[in-house]
């Protein structure tokens, strides 16, 4: 027995033009019984502050891929995330004062502080600051910078090696203000600028400096190749992503066979309309997604797409980043394999899509003060590693393998989950998996593939 | 889960003679997972799963796979041999509750 308010959340107003205001809902979590829903419970919380759920926008996705939100009497907001994979149930923190990808969102960037000095009471330790640099649940530093070390695994290299840095014989007043935010010097940098956004606090800063100055050669000959990401053998990957015994999501398609000739509610199953076969029915449909839909009046993707059109013709909900969505978007998907990805971007509701996709791509977010650009442009990390990551290219294209089976998590995930990933470490609320937002970021680098075979399922680590 | 007992196997795309042959099969089935009692503990009842598999070469059996119930679903089977000449390769998958499903894949040299 579960009570639902409704509540206007109000000020919500989307470029996407579709959901004009949105409106949510918020469960009353007093009437809740025991065995409600681990969502819906605060975790680690006692038993006496009870949050209010409050869904962040209209959605057509699951209520794990929609965000909402936990807010606590005190006006604490925690983001709800996946369950599953590397998510962990809620957000650890609240994230609201970060910009985000919503189009609504006017938070501006974090402004560069005008003077920053180095406190000069505070003496700095190379032993305490080495281990901030490495320590994974604040950065970690050594995701993009090798230092010496054997115990240093897996290191990136994304920013510059820093290995014999104390050699350069920097001012120490200089490193400070470059950890603290390096944009006074470098304002396209792709580093976080650590202490505006408070993410290290002055005096961890002091003994990140003292252990960076610590750092002199000659440094001893390197023991395994793979440590130091610049001679380190690049992954080769998983063989055949359509051999069903070799990539399990092959198999998934069966499922979304089944549903295909499955009758809904209004008495109709897909196979109705479209022909009983949907790999023969269905081949060219998906390389023109993510598309423009005068219908709907945004760009979709085949996800976005089947979340509206299966309620509106059968009856059936297929929500996204729903198993019964991702099935029949890789059945879709599957059908078109080896067709040539051809999305359009001229038609002028697709080039101001694209357009604001592209400015998404280039756009600082979150408290880390990221753009996609950072990590996928060649010219920053694209390429390069990210930790033991090696980070895609986004202008070689990215997309035509998805939904893609990742093997550290044994499940399935589409480019929307991809995405709602990234805003984790970049500390921001991610939006629901089937926005506007995504879906023309999507577009855009959708448009990098154009030309190139679809092969979905990819298979992916 | 639609297709139970669909038998998919992939040898690969040329063999010659004398070639060890890499056989990967995989077939569909949901495998029933133990069920638990309030306690914690297993709940005695026919569970269904694969148990045996057994494999043939030209209608005579070459391998038997024994399973238990920790076999995964849509189990994965992965195995070589040399086949002496060309011919017709049969895995078939036998579960608890009498299903038998098979698959056939053409050696050809």
């Amino acid at each position: 027995m579960r009570r639902y308010h409704a509540l206007v959340v109000a000020g919500l107003v989307l470029a996407g033009g579709i959901e004009a205001g949105s409106v949510g809902t918020a469960r009353s979590m007093g009437d809740l019984p025991p065995e409600a829903p681990p969502t819906a419970k605060p975790e680690a919380k006692p038993a006496e502050v009870k949050p209010r759920i409050i869904q962040q926008r209209a959605s057509k996705a699951t209520p794990e891929g929609r965000g909402d939100f936990q807010v606590y009497p005190d006006g604490k907001k925690l983001q709800i995330r996946y369950k599953g994979g590397p998510f962990g149930g809620v957000a650890k923190a609240d994230l609201s004062p970060w910009r985000t990808y919503d189009y609504a969102n006017k938070t501006p960037e974090p402004p560069v502080p005008e003077a920053v000095k180095m406190p000069a009471d505070l003496k700095g330790d190379p032993a305490k600051g080495r281990k901030l640099f490495m320590d994974r649940e604040r950065a970690p530093c050594t995701g993009c910078h090798l230092i010496p070390g054997e115990d240093v695994w897996p290191a990136g290299n994304i920013g510059p090696d820093l290995s014999t840095y104390g050699d350069l014989n920097r001012p120490e007043s200089y490193t400070y203000e470059i950890i603290y935010d390096a944009r006074k010097y470098f304002p396209d940098t792709a580093m976080p600028p650590w202490g505006t956004t408070g993410l290290f606090k002055p005096e961890e800063i002091v003994h990140l400096v003292a252990f960076l100055h610590s750092l002199k050669g000659p440094l001893s000959p390197e023991k395994d190749p793979n440590r130091n990401p610049n001679t380190r053998a690049k992954p080769v990957g998983f063989g055949d992503n359509l051999d069903p015994t070799n990539n399990p999501a092959v198999l998934l398609m069966d499922d979304a066979k089944d549903f295909w000739g499955k009758k809904g509610p209004k008495g109709k199953s897909c196979a109705d309309c479209h022909t009983a076969d949907p790999e023969k029915s269905m081949r060219g449909v998906a390389p023109k997604y993510p598309k423009y839909l005068a219908k709907y009046q945004r760009v979709m993707s085949i996800e976005d797409f089947l979340s509206r059109h299966a309620p509106e013709t059968t009856g059936m909900e297929m929500l996204v980043e729903s198993q019964e969505n991702l099935n029949m978007s890789i059945l879709l998907k599957y059908a078109s394999n080896g067709l040539r990805v051809q999305v359009d971007t001229m038609s002028p509701e697709a080039r101001a899509a694209y357009e604001r996709g592209k400015a998404g791509f280039f756009k600082r977010v979150g408290q880390r003060n990221h753009a996609c650009a950072d990590c996928h442009t060649p010219d920053k990390g694209g390429g390069k590693f990210l930790g033991g990551r090696l980070l895609v290219i986004a202008s070689e294209g990215s997309t035509k393998h998805f939904p893609t089976w990742r093997t550290n998590f044994g499940v399935v995930w589409d480019i929307r989950k991809r995405m709602q990933w990234c805003m984790d470490p970049l500390g921001m609320h991610m939006l629901p998996a089937d926005a506007v937002e995504y879906a023309e970021l999507e577009l855009y680098l959708t448009a990098f593939d154009n030309g190139k075979p679809l092969s979905v399922p990819g298979i992916r680590h | 889960m639609a297709d139970i007992g669909k038998v998919r196997i992939r040898v690969p795309s040329t063999i010659k003679k004398g070639d060890v042959v890499r056989v990967k099969s995989i077939v569909t089935h949901p495998m029933e997972i133990v069920e638990r009692d309030k306690q914690g503990k297993p709940i005695e009842k026919k569970y269904n799963y694969i148990y045996m598999i057994i494999v043939s070469y030209n209608g005579k059996e070459i391998a038997q796979f024994e399973t238990t119930q920790s076999i995964s679903q849509n189990p994965y089977l992965s195995f070589a041999f040399k086949p002496d000449k060309p011919g017709q390769l049969k895995i078939t998958y036998l579960d608890t509750k009498g299903g038998k499903y098979e698959g056939t894949q053409e050696i050809a040299f």
